[in-house]
């Protein structure tokens, strides 16, 4: 008797797994306990076998697809065995599912409950104002639990969106942790962003000195490795900025240490590699270690170790263009530089207007954690560094 | 601080610490690690296919799991961690007892009239003073028949012995001379918590002295070194000589429960480091060195550990679920106004939803509707 098998709770109360890999192929036997596939979720990525010996007749998940917890993922059964796979089912009967997933609130079927649906408080007011009628609609949380994201389908104006030509793309994997990191920061910290510029005319010069050096040593050598020294500096004046918000302690955390993430973007998504402990690393230590972090993100390689831990973050807005831009913090740290591009600019000194190589700065800050004013002295000392490179090397 | 090893990873002995086991006791033991790996394999397969809620695995430590219970007599008490299918099984607790455990269903780890080894304490260390206190009505019983006393194996991990419950216990321990031996399982993670975060100490040993009781560190993976101390500290509780900590320095090979990545918080090398210190394989070298086994008897047994692993996922999966009332029973000797209503409450409902026929309630023990 063909048999759907459905994606169990392999956690602890977690609600859906990203299918990676199959093992197993469509019309191949296989014996109980044999690896099926390998789910990724929250907490980890965990190998399936097989409950039973038979043959696996439909594969009804497909790598990347996301998986509810009692969705069935495949049919498996005696070959050449009819089955009606109904695939992305809502949850299960209770009849079906095992002694480990039993759980008390299954005794509540959706329609005996109160109105005749289940949903949350929320989502009836939700229902209410959008004048949708809840008996109407099958829910797809946990026992048929109708949840927001229902009601709003439901509620969009279905014909606009079946003539109007759109794509949906389900957001997963590096861009959905992006996508989490930003909202939490956007709604944790609130944002503010400090404008500045430099005259790196002379940082210009010096590196055109320093580059033929570094080339001969195997040194691609950026004007990064620069700014990533100046930064310390002032960070080291200005501790503020090189600390977190403690939320549960209520604490600002000062770290007496350097560790700068820099933003990186790759075809992959947006990754922030973190140079460990700067302030002890020169010009071209810290050039090569950018290089090298920059490669391992660019072919997705980056260890756990090399994207955590950092302190402070700059973010490079510079290679594609623009004149200024706001950066979001990344969370939990204090603040961001974002480096734009340097370009010759006309500008006035004793009174006369020359042409000069203007880098425009930004800063956004934790305004929770510091003010204006030390966040404008922090930039200052910065612009003063970069303005006078060689006191950086 | 003392510290026992007698078996090598190559399965050489320490001829002056040879064993004080005869060749069947040597197999059974043997037959006793195998199977409750056999099992840990299986139960952490069966919550992947969603037929088990949780599991915390016990690979890699089946040394420390089988040898202190096999010290002790079916009279003297175990009080283990929620890590211990293999210390169960060794005191005769079938697997399909785990398995209803772990599957939600707290039948499973009922305390049978003529068992004496207690249900796993999820929360951490706090066994430690129950197993004092069972110590203490052992030692006072013990006094007032003038009997030999029942001793009383109390398990824990490394990161047990930072919370007060572990201090409390052992200095009481101490002071009241009982009949108990600590053995400290540290298996070198407390979750993700390195055992160098643990304590500054170099041994979890060495607290016995601050307490007043013998102390030794033995490898753990050494199935002839934790009996040894075992058996030993044994007959010191029997002997009114008090109380002993034995630490077993292991490794738990696996993650941390059915919820964890271990992968996340150590290297693969470290693992690979502690898999060549493997207790199993260890002791078989050894037998087949000593030809107290063969290729052969190692194929049967195989075959033997397989049956009675899916015999017991046989009969756990038959078992028949509690009934949703039994959920009131074991907290309250007399059950206090609210909570009898809220009782009340559930049982109309039941009985309503009975009436409609939409779901079947059994009066004693069912399904779960």
């Amino acid at each position: 008797m063909a048999f759907e098998f459905k994606l169990p709770d392999v956690g602890e109360g977690l609600s859906e797994g990203e299918i990676i890999q199959w093992h197993i192929r469509e019309g191949e036997a296989v014996h109980a306990d044999q690896k099926m596939v390998d789910v990724l979720t929250d907490k980890a990525t965990v190998e399936i076998s097989s409950p039973k010996a038979g043959t696996i007749l439909k594969i009804l998940a497909d790598p990347g697809q996301v998986v509810r917890v009692g969705e069935p993922i495949v049919v498996i059964g005696q070959k050449g065995e009819s089955f009606s796979a109904q695939g992305n089912n809502p949850i299960p009967s209770s009849a079906s599912a095992g002694r480990g997933t039993a759980s008390v609130a299954r005794m509540v079927p959706a329609s005996e409950v109160q109105g005749g649906v289940l949903a949350t408080p929320a989502v009836r007011n939700l229902a209410k104002e959008l004048k949708v009628d809840l008996s109407r609609i099958s829910g797809k949380g946990p026992q048929g639990r109708i949840t927001e994201e229902d009601v709003r389908r439901v509620a969009a104006p279905a014909e606009a969106s079946a003539r109007r030509p759109e794509e949906r793309i389900p957001v997963r994997g590096i861009r959905r942790r992006t996508a989490e990191k930003m909202a939490e920061s956007w709604a944790k910290i609130p944002h503010v962003t400090h404008f500045e510029q430099a005259d790196v005319t002379e940082l210009v010069a010096l590196r055109e000195e320093q580059k033929g050096k570094a080339a001969s040593e195997g040194v691609k050598l950026t004007y990064l490795p620069y700014i990533l020294v100046a930064t310390v500096k002032a960070l080291k004046q200005f501790p503020h900025l090189n600390s977190s918000w403690d939320e549960s302690e209520n604490e600002i955390v000062l770290k007496r240490y350097y560790c700068l993430a820099v933003a990186t973007a790759t075809e992959h998504g947006l990754f922030t590699p973190v140079i460990k402990d700067c302030d002890r690393l020169g010009i071209f230590d810290l050039a090569k270690e950018l290089d090298r972090l920059t490669q391992k993100a660019k072919k997705n390689q980056l260890e756990l170790s090399e994207i955590s831990g950092g302190t402070f973050t700059v973010t490079n807005v510079g290679p594609i263009g623009g004149v200024y831009a706001t950066p979001i913090i990344n969370y939990p740290e204090a603040a961001i530089l974002g480096v734009l591009k340097i370009a010759q600019k006309p500008v006035v000194r004793e009174g006369q207007v020359i042409i000069r190589d203007i880098l425009n700065l930004v800063l956004s800050f934790d305004h929770r954690i510091l003010d204006g004013a030390e966040a404008a002295e922090f930039m200052k000392t910065l612009v003063q560094s970069l303005e006078n490179p060689r006191t950086l090397v | 601080m003392e510290r026992l090893e007698v078996l090598d990873c190559e399965g050489r002995c320490d001829p002056a610490l040879k064993p004080q086991l005869r060749p069947d006791q040597i197999r059974e033991i043997y037959r006793l690690m195998v199977t409750s790996r056999r099992f840990d394999e299986k139960a952490f397969r069966l919550q992947r296919q969603g037929r088990l809620g949780t599991y915390a695995p016990i690979s890699g430590q089946e040394a420390s799991q089988v040898a202190p219970p096999y010290c002790l007599q079916k009279s003297d008490w175990m009080v283990p961690t929620y890590r211990s299918a293999g210390a169960y099984y060794t005191r005769g607790v079938p697997f399909k007892n785990i398995l209803i455990y772990w599957g939600g269903d707290a039948r499973g780890a009922r305390v049978a009239p003529d068992q004496r080894d207690l249900f796993p304490t999820i929360c951490i260390a706090t066994q430690i003073p129950f197993a004092v206190g069972l110590a203490w009505g052992a030692k006072l019983k013990a006094q007032k028949e003038k009997k030999t006393s029942e001793v009383v194996l109390c398990y824990f991990g490394d990161g047990a012995t930072s919370k007060a419950d572990f201090h409390e216990g052992l200095n009481f321990a101490g002071v009241f001379r009982l009949p108990i031996i600590f053995v400290c399982e540290n298996n070198q993670w407390a979750i993700s918590l390195p055992r160098s975060r643990q304590t500054a100490a170099p041994t979890f040993s060495q607290r016995a002295f601050s307490y007043g009781m013998e102390g030794i560190q033995v490898d753990g993976n050494d199935v002839f070194a934790v009996h040894r101390a075992t058996q030993a500290a044994v007959e010191r509780a029997r002997a009114g000589k008090g109380p002993t900590l034995v630490e077993c320095e292991t490794y738990r090979l696996g993650d941390h429960t059915t919820a964890d990545d271990a992968s996340r918080y150590r290297s693969a090398e470290e693992v690979a480091r502690w898999q060549k210190l493997d207790p199993i394989v260890r002791l078989k070298k050894y037998m087949l060195q000593e030809r107290l086994w063969s290729e052969a008897e190692e194929t049967k047994l195989s075959s033997e550990a397989d049956l009675v692993v899916e015999a017991a996922v046989e009969e756990a999966e038959a078992f028949a679920a509690p009934n949703p009332v039994s959920f009131f029973d074991h907290t309250f000797a007399e059950l206090p106004w609210n909570v009898l209503e809220q009782r009340k409450a559930l049982e109309e409902y039941l009985k309503e939803k009975d009436s409609r026929k939409d779901t079947v309630i059994l009066d004693k023990e069912g399904r779960f509707p």
